[in-house]
């Protein structure tokens, strides 16, 4: 079998919450050693965050924590302690990438800034992101990916036109942001190898993200046209919508996207007169009277099962999908085929529960497998085989409280 | 930092924004669309509103930094090019439906044929096998079936999605990292491969983890206006301001407790609450999420005190305060707030690229992030249809400017 794709690369870890370990976490996947520094006296936010394991909070317990974290290696520090310095500067020789997320000022007031840290290793590569980036007069604002999303510009235009914003859910910039960190750390890998030059790589969070609201921005620039919340509609497509079934809050998102599938629907809904109808027999005249398409669509889909109606519907060609709840996502028939979840070891639990890769490497697949990425597991390890540290010096650190 | 790789962008109106990324980062990205040019150029919104092939700001929002030429994979010739550049290419990407590309010669099993180093992308709605493999798609479908739809929106009405399609968006940014993570192996073992991306899969990171609640045995995570209901608990993210509306994270726990006790400090300041409201233990209040019925009491009694707090003041207002005390509260930004933003403007984000065929700068999202040794460039802006024609046929494959018009002729290119 092929080594894993990126067996020769090696990551310290600085990163915490979501989008910095997402991040890091498809490099983990796919072979890095990563080397993840979390504090035993204040830990990542994240493991208080849900899911939890039997639906019971605890540090442990957190099957976000365990998603975002599988496969690296766990390790304990107090960056507060003289003598965790010593321990960081050889992590910085042994790897090829440092990365953080903390505000601008942390790594620096700890002496760890990409300056001081190319010094001990000229072709290190440093990855600093944070919400609004490093400089600028925000530089130091902190916070989760919910306020980027709203400086964004994300949760403005997730809603009903005659309501508040809905926003997108939960912290959505954390979910964008781990692509553009993990292509940033990749490019800067290759030009590496290629010109032997390290670099320094702000992303800021807020920033990255726009590049998700591409079009929007341009129509704001050029057009003067300020996107507004539209619900489910499309400026291109109708019928395009979110429509009620039987059953409690039970839904069947369809969206209508060319000619073809408009007569489709039609006479999936038996309704070929329609097919004809001057007033939705084109794109732009069913976005005219998209109000009417609605109506009409919900009438027809409030009495019917939303699943048969889905296989009815993709049938004929017509794109749609129930809608499942949170709860039913596990027994998805897709996701079950294409190996979304995966069962790791727990020392308390036996197993949990996690995403597998996302993505399919046809030769050189992704390896998840071990436990999950409980508090400092890889102490012994990271600092024994990676660091070559004696047993005398790891007792030494132990006692400091260094390793905590 | 990519410049010696040729990227074939085979994309339809998906996966667009996945060779742009590539392009940022210096690729010699070529974009492959039929002749007349790609669906995408038909999607709004247009340049001052006119529909036009060379006018679509979707178009011009994921097609920056690639060339662009015309191609058509249906005739036997065009395919005998694309088999052509092949051959020395490095990356392709495409997206259309799995099998489709196969029929017309251009599948990933013909192509590594040709050239077995080429690391091929394909970028599907639900990947290349499974059950729902050859399900009609679009954005709001692939949003429903990934999860993070049901997570959004008022609980009285339909889920909704952001207003923006996004769903492709994930599944570029993610083809972009499998590139980049192939292409890393493909340095040491000289061989490419099949990168195979789910949009599913990808926008299924935009439930946080939530998808997990079924085997780990959590409650169901259900959508709420402005935040999301956990079992009995309605976190809320979206408050109201004087002027608008403003995200703050009003948590407890270990981890955000600290951040609650300044902001109540300061509610207490501007006299809307009292000081045991104040002075509560904020971790301790982490244990909210166990679901004991008098603290969900006591939680919406404050959630009233910080909707009333944060209605009386303006975003700015909220902003600059959470500046100076380190709070969790953001403005809830228009896209020409963002357009002005201050911060953007001093890290010189915005990024102007000519277009001399309007005879206009237009000014772009700028690099997703500033590398100090090799700093992104904007290169090209997005092409014209065929506008690279004459380069890449004449000038690199070297046929003649006769044999391009005869291609052009019979529908070749």
């Amino acid at each position: 079998m092929a080594p894993q794709p990126l067996s020769d690369i090696k990551v310290l870890d600085f990163m915490w919450a979501i989008a910095g370990p997402g991040s890091t976490r498809m490099l983990a996947d796919y072979g890095a050693t990563v080397v993840r520094v979390e504090s035993a006296h204040r830990f990542d936010a994240t493991r208080t965050v849900g899911p939890f394991v039997n639906g019971r909070p605890g540090a442990e317990n957190s099957g976000l924590f365990f998603n975002m974290n599988v496969g690296k290696r766990m390790l304990t520090l107090d960056l507060s302690k003289e003598k965790a310095r010593s321990v960081v500067l050889d992590l910085v020789r042994w790897a090829d990438v440092v990365t953080e997320s903390f505000s601008p000022k942390a790594m620096r007031a700890w002496g760890f800034d990409y300056e001081s840290l190319r010094k001990i290793k000229p072709s290190i590569i440093m990855l600093s992101t944070c919400l609004m980036g490093q400089t600028g007069p925000m530089a130091q604002y902190a916070g989760f990916g919910n306020l980027a999303a709203a400086i964004a510009g994300f949760t403005n235009i997730a809603g009903w036109s005659d309501r508040p914003p809905a926003g997108p859910f939960g912290a959505y910039t954390d979910y964008i942001a781990p692509w553009f960190n993990a292509a940033a750390i990749l490019a800067a890998l290759e030009y590496r190898d290629r010109i032997g030059l390290g670099q320094h790589i702000d992303l800021s969070q807020a920033e990255a993200s726009l590049h998700f609201l591409g079009s929007a921005l341009l129509d704001a620039e050029i057009n003067g046209k300020v996107q507004q919340r539209t619900g489910n509609r499309d400026i291109n497509y109708a019928p395009h919508g979110v429509y009620p079934t039987a059953g409690v809050d039970r839904w069947i998102a369809i969206a209508v996207t060319n000619d073809d599938q408009w007569n489709n629907l039609c006479s999936v809904m038996g309704r070929s007169d329609l097919i004809a109808a001057p007033h939705f027999s084109t794109p732009t005249a069913r976005l005219t009277h998209q109000d009417q398409l609605d109506e009409l669509l919900s009438m027809w889909t409030k009495e019917k099962d939303p699943f048969r109606l889905e296989q009815e519907l993709q049938a004929r060609g017509v794109p749609a999908t129930a809608v499942r709840s949170m709860g039913e996502m596990y027994n998805d028939p897709q996701l079950q085929h294409r190996g979304h979840f995966v069962q790791l070891t727990h020392p308390k639990y036996e197993t949990t529960t996690v995403e597998g890769s996302r993505f399919r490497l046809s030769r050189t697949p992704a390896n998840i497998t071990g436990s999950a990425a409980t508090i400092g597991k890889d102490n012994q390890y990271v600092l024994e085989t990676l660091l070559g540290y004696s047993e005398e010096r790891i007792t030494e650190l132990v006692a400091a409280g260094v390793l905590e | 930092m990519l410049s010696p790789y040729r990227v074939l962008d085979l994309t339809t109106e998906r996966g667009l924004l996945c060779g742009q990324i590539l392009g940022d980062l210096g690729a010699d990205v070529i974009k492959i669309e039929p002749p007349g040019g790609s669906p995408a150029r038909r999607l709004a919104p247009f340049y001052h509103d006119e529909p036009h092939p060379d006018r679509s700001l979707y178009w011009w929002a994921n097609n920056r930094n690639k060339r662009g030429i015309t191609l058509n994979l249906d005739h036997a010739d065009g395919r005998a090019i694309i088999h052509r550049l092949a051959k020395t290419a490095h990356f392709v990407i495409e997206s259309d439906n799995p099998g489709a590309l196969a029929r017309r010669q251009c599948g990933y099993a013909d192509l590594a044929t040709i050239n077995p180093a080429l690391v091929y992308v394909s970028i599907t709605p639900f990947g290349q096998d499974g059950p729902r493999a050859s399900y009609a798609d679009s954005d709001l479908v692939i949003l429903a079936a990934g999860g993070p739809l049901v997570l959004t929106g008022d609980e009285d009405r339909a889920p909704v999605r952001v207003s923006v399609p996004q769903a492709y968006l994930h599944a570029s940014g993610q083809a972009a990292v499998a590139a980049l993570i192939a292409h890393h192996e493909r340095q040491r073992s000289g061989r490419g491969q099949h990168v195979d991306v789910s949009a599913q899969q990808a926008v299924a990171q935009a439930t946080q983890s939530s998808l997990l609640a079924g085997p780990l045995g959590e409650r169901d995570f259900q959508r709420l206006a402005g935040g999301v209901k956990m079992g009995p608990v309605k976190v809320r993210l979206v408050w109201p301001a004087k002027d608008g509306y403003v995200s703050i994270g009003f948590l407890f726990g270990s981890a955000m407790g600290h951040f609650t006790k300044r902001l109540m400090q300061w509610v207490h300041e501007e006299g809307c609450c009292d000081e045991a409201t104040r002075d509560k233990d904020w971790v301790a209040f982490g244990s909210i999420f166990l679901g004991d019925p008098a603290t969900i009491k006591e939680y919406e009694r404050l959630v009233g005190i910080v909707e009333r707090f944060s209605a009386s003041k303006t975003k700015a207002e909220l902003l600059q305060e959470a500046l100076k005390r380190a709070l969790l509260i953001a403005p809830v930004q228009t896209t020409k707030e963002v357009l002005a933003s201050e911060q953007l403007a001093a890290r010189e984000y915005w990024q102007s690229l000519e277009h001399p065929e309007l005879g206009q700068t237009i000014r772009y999202p700028g690099p997703f992030a500033k590398f100090s040794a090799a700093p992104l460039r904007y290169r090209y802006r997005p092409p014209t249809v065929g506008e690279h024609n004459r380069e890449v046929y004449v000038d690199e494959l070297g046929f003649s400017e006769q044999q391009v018009e005869e291609m052009q002729h019979v529908g070749v290119i």
